[in-house]
């Protein structure tokens, strides 16, 4: 057999193990945006119906709106945090010599391993106790922490890579730490700092189990709750809505993943799941 | 230079550090105390409290409690003591009826209403009406149901001041009816060792592990080897394709996949055109689901890194085999592979431990089932038993204790993955000190 009829051949066996995805995919575009007929799988018509979740509220589930708005709070705020603890703590841990740095490393290595499934029960009763259950700012707090593990060796890389001369240089001239950190490292590492807040952002934007688990009423409802909630609703079935709000819901995700592909490639082939 | 300490790591770490402690080592702890209890939805978490009510008292009767005494729990009592009294001020009652009832029936107690009455009938200022009689009974009547007593000292007492003394082996039966706080116990681990249900779960864990494993990692291979050998523009779109699960939001992926295996989905409509008839397949063949909705997900890390291992093996040695006439596959079998032995273990390490505490999924598609606990593993059971029980109780001392047994598991796993590991280059120290 020649190289170029294997190559043919390899490419007709990659497409065909891919096609379960494409088409889950792909259907989800083609279903949002038409109306079939139940065993057809070519669209009948085109049709906006299925988009109708953003104008009128779907009976037994809350606004879309407010949920939205949640969800952008909710992954806003634990990009924010993980952004701004992972700067600070990967920095000490990338230049610094202080006691029980090695137990930093090594507990920031287990802890990012660390099931969090082992946790949720104790976190579900700790926030009961605070008064933070089904509250936004408590699943944001438990969110933005399961993170910043993985967060700390990611900016600890960063740094890592920053050559020390730099602030070899701004010490000589004069500047404090502090000082040579703020103006001189962090825009050194900027395009990592944008890529974990992405990454953080749209960890949040996905989290599923947490707000099911801390948060479940549906003033916090978040659209990981919300699209849950309508496919496990026995009086719907209609995928056509489903997909719909689905789209709705993925579209920040290919937005952010088309702008920073590369960056976020490195992030997620360390991540967490499974 | 001058060595001097500096505050700088210090506050640096410190949020992060508070943040740590706070939502992962407490909780981690707080787990481990947890699973001794027999906490759960009925216990509540805080309150510790004796309440005698019906059900206590229908409990004690089921358990031989005499019978007498349960009657006696059971039945108003009307006291006339400082509470009583005190009580009866506040009733808006006429002055003179009670500063009668204090002088002459102080410190009685009656054991029904009727006996109540007819001593008051008896006094100077009797009350006239009835309803008047009434409000001095509610004034003074005493009953042990349902009210709450902060310890087991203040529930004997509320039992005296009623007049009911009881024995020490009655006071405990009663007391520990009609206790409704959680206690410590062993009974976790106990159950855990010897409830039938342990072990289908630990089956189905290690099925889901092994088999979703197999199909990630070896999948990954060949996708990442594949890709490599087709050319650039081919190979950056299949590898995209497979990022894409990974990357949605899970509720999105599990709910195309719902779609794709339903009634009227697309398999059922596919098959149609070869006369099969339509079912739903994620029931029909729930753990082919479980394990191809996992390993498609998993699959795009190992292909990750595989993929960058291959590109990192040196070109000449790829093309000296290739003028040596060796085949494609023979590169990849001699050359390849021996240099993927590597990031196999990590790829292989790091997703048994994922695999072992992820339930996400499957509780999006099967919820552990059709029927009962036929995909459900060990993560998923301990979600189920404390936070999410079909019936709603929530049993969070159970759930804690297999928590931590899940744990231990995936100890032993990291132990052996950090031993495998370089972890010592990667805690190395910075080259300069402050």
């Amino acid at each position: 057999m020649g190289a170029g009829k294997l190559k043919t051949l390899l490419s007709a066996l990659m497409l065909a193990a891919a096609l379960p995805v494409l088409i889950l995919y792909l259907w989800l575009f083609i279903d949002s945006m038409s109306d079939s007929r139940a065993g057809g799988l070519w669209p009948a018509r085109f049709t906006l119906r299925n988009w109708r979740f953003l104008y009128q509220t779907i009976e037994g589930h809350p606004n879309i709106w407010p949920v939205t708005l949640n969800t952008v709070v909710f992954a806003g705020s634990t990009a924010a945090i993980v952004i701004s603890l992972s700067a600070t703590a990967g920095y000490a841990l990338s230049r610094f010599s202080f006691p029980f740095r090695r137990h930093f490393l090594a507990a920031a290595l287990v802890l990012h391993a660390f099931p969090s499934i082992t946790l949720i029960v104790a976190i579900f009763l700790m926030l009961r106790l605070l008064g933070l259950y089904d509250t936004l700012l408590g699943v944001i707090l438990v969110k933005a922490t399961l993170e910043l593990p993985l967060g700390i060796w990611i900016m600890k890389g960063f740094y890592d890579a920053v050559p020390w001369e730099i602030e070899m240089a701004g010490i000589q001239d004069g500047a404090s730490r502090f000082r040579v950190w703020l103006e001189l490292i962090l825009p050194q590492i900027k395009p990592g700092m944008a890529a974990l807040a992405i990454f953080s952002f749209l960890a949040g934007w996905s989290e599923y189990v947490l707000p099911l688990v801390l948060a479940p009423s549906a003033e916090v409802q978040t659209l990981s709750l919300y699209l849950a909630g309508l496919v496990q609703d026995d009086y719907l079935s209609d995928y056509g809505l489903f997909k719909a709000v689905g789209l709705f819901y993925i579209a920040p995700v290919i937005v952010f993943y088309l702008i920073a592909q590369d960056k976020l490639m490195h992030i997620y082939s360390g991540g967490m799941k499974g | 230079m001058r060595k001097r300490t500096s505050w700088l790591p210090v506050c640096f770490m410190l949020p992060a550090t508070v943040a740590v402690t706070l939502f992962f080592l407490v909780p981690a702890g707080l787990t481990f105390v947890f699973s001794f209890t027999d906490m759960s939805a009925h216990t509540g978490i805080l309150v510790h409290r004796y309440v005698v009510t019906g059900q206590t008292l229908a409990r004690l009767a089921e358990r031989g409690f005499e019978p007498t005494l349960i009657d006696k729990l059971g039945r108003k009592s009307f006291v006339i003591d400082s509470p009583g009294l005190e009580a009866l001020r506040h009733s808006g009652l006429e002055a003179p009826l009670i500063a009668e009832i204090e002088a002459t029936l102080r410190d009685r107690v009656y054991d029904t209403e009727k006996a109540l009455f007819a001593e008051l009938k008896a006094l100077d200022n009797r009350p006239r009406s009835f309803v008047q009689r009434k409000a001095v009974a509610r004034a003074v009547a005493k009953t042990v149901l349902n009210r709450e007593f902060a310890t087991e000292a203040a529930l004997r007492t509320g039992l005296e001041a009623l007049g009911l003394v009881l024995d020490k082996a009655a006071f405990a039966s009663l007391r520990d009816a009609a206790f409704t706080g959680w206690s410590w116990t062993f009974d976790n681990y106990r159950e855990l060792a010897a409830s039938q249900f342990t072990l289908k779960i630990l089956a189905n864990t290690v099925f889901y592990v092994l088999f979703t494993l197999l199909f990630n990692v070896g999948f990954a291979l060949v996708l990442a080897i594949v890709t490599f050998y087709l050319p650039r523009g081919q190979s950056r779109f299949f590898r995209a394709v497979w990022l894409i699960p990974r990357i949605s939001p899970s509720v999105i992926y599990v709910m195309l996949w719902k779609w794709f295996s339903d009634h009227h989905g697309f398999l059922s409509t596919v098959l149609a055109l070869f006369g099969l008839r339509g079912e739903n397949w994620l029931l029909e063949y729930p753990w082919t689901f479980v394990i191809v909705i996992n390993g498609f997900v998993g699959a795009s890390m190992g292909m990750i890194i595989f993929a960058s291992a291959i590109e990192a093996i040196p070109k000449d040695l790829l093309r000296a085999a290739q003028v040596d006439g060796a085949y494609p596959w023979q590169q990849v079998r001699y050359i390849v592979l021996p240099m993927l032995a590597w990031p196999i273990l990590f790829v292989t390490s790091y997703q048994t431990l994922s695999l072992l505490t992820s339930f996400e999924y499957i509780q999006l598609s099967t919820d552990g089932g059709p029927g009962f606990f036929t995909t459900e593993t060990w993560a998923l059971y301990a979600f189920h038993t404390a936070l999410s029980s079909y019936f709603g109780d929530l049993r969070y001392g159970y759930g804690a204790a297999l928590a931590i047994v899940l744990v231990l598991i995936g100890v032993a796993v990291s132990l052996l993955y950090l031993r495998l590991f370089d972890f010592k280059r990667l805690v190395a120290e910075p080259p300069i000190e402050t």
